[in-house]
């Protein structure tokens, strides 16, 4: 067994942040997540040598704590997540003016999607992964990422009140410009 | 070349290497970006879903990492040498 870098500690280290970020995300517990996180790290110092360097630490990292969070679910048997009850009952849905909403509903209402749904946002909309990559992570088809980006936003939308934002994006020729190489 | 587009999602090219499936990347590519960043698939800075996710997660992200961390990774490190194998 080959002894780990300083490099890859370094990276290891860099990474918590990002890491304990998506550990919330999908634990919605601070130290449960932190749990997660602690998991993670030393499953990744034990299984260094199955990453190839130059491939993307982060997404690697992000598999194998969502691996750990699923098989410590299905370990524990799904936990009644009573916080859910109570997140949905005291959600306040009104909706959001001037295009403002607040944090905490909307943390209420992330909190009300099915795991593979917010997973899938998450990593999307807010971890600044690929859809590939994303897929890659989930252990799923590219399709199935993107059908769950969908519903979580629809549903989002919904819990939120919010509607017609699609109308708004950027238009054909912005779209055209940013998505032009990069030298 | 292809590859160069990969950088403007934000992630290197460099991360990309030896990545299998860059043939079916190749194709995609073209329409997964302009979809990307399109409609910034409705999540970007023009949606209000996109703007509080990153909000969200960015407040998790800027959160003060626990000491636990630095530490469980120095013990790795100290046990480490004992674990050598060949």
């Amino acid at each position: 067994m080959a002894a780990v870098s300083q490099g890859f500690k370094t990276d290891l280290l860099g990474a918590i942040p990002s890491l304990r970020a998506f550990a919330v995300s999908l634990t919605q517990n601070a130290d449960k997540a932190d749990d997660l996180v602690q998991e993670t790290l030393v499953k990744a110092w034990d299984k260094h040598e199955s990453f190839q360097p130059g491939t993307n630490l982060k997404a690697w990292l992000f598999t194998i704590l969502r691996n750990e969070f699923y098989s410590q679910m299905r370990k524990r048997g799904r936990e009644v997540q009573d916080s859910d009850g109570i997140m949905t009952a005291r959600l306040a849905v009104h909706p959001a003016q001037h295009g403002q909403l607040d944090l905490k509903d909307f943390r209420g209402a992330l909190e009300q999607l099915p795991e593979d749904q917010r997973e899938a946002i998450i990593l999307i909309g807010a971890s600044g992964f690929s859809y590939e990559e994303a897929a890659e992570i989930c252990g799923c088809a590219v399709g199935t990422i993107k059908s769950r980006v969908s519903r979580a936003r629809t549903r989002l939308q919904e819990i939120l009140k919010i509607s017609g934002e699609d109308e708004y994006g950027p238009d054909a020729i912005s779209a055209q410009v940013t998505s032009s190489p990069a030298s | 070349m292809r590859c160069v587009e990969y950088g403007k999602s934000g992630l290197s090219a460099g991360k990309y290497k030896g990545k299998m499936k860059d043939m079916t990347k190749d194709i995609l590519t073209g329409a997964e970006s302009r979809r990307r960043n399109g409609s910034g698939d409705a999540l970007g800075p023009n949606s209000e879903i996109g703007r509080k996710l990153k909000q969200y997660y960015d407040a998790l992200v800027s959160d003060d990492v626990p000491d636990r961390f630095s530490q469980l990774l120095s013990q790795l490190e100290q046990a480490e040498p004992a674990q050598k194998k060949d």
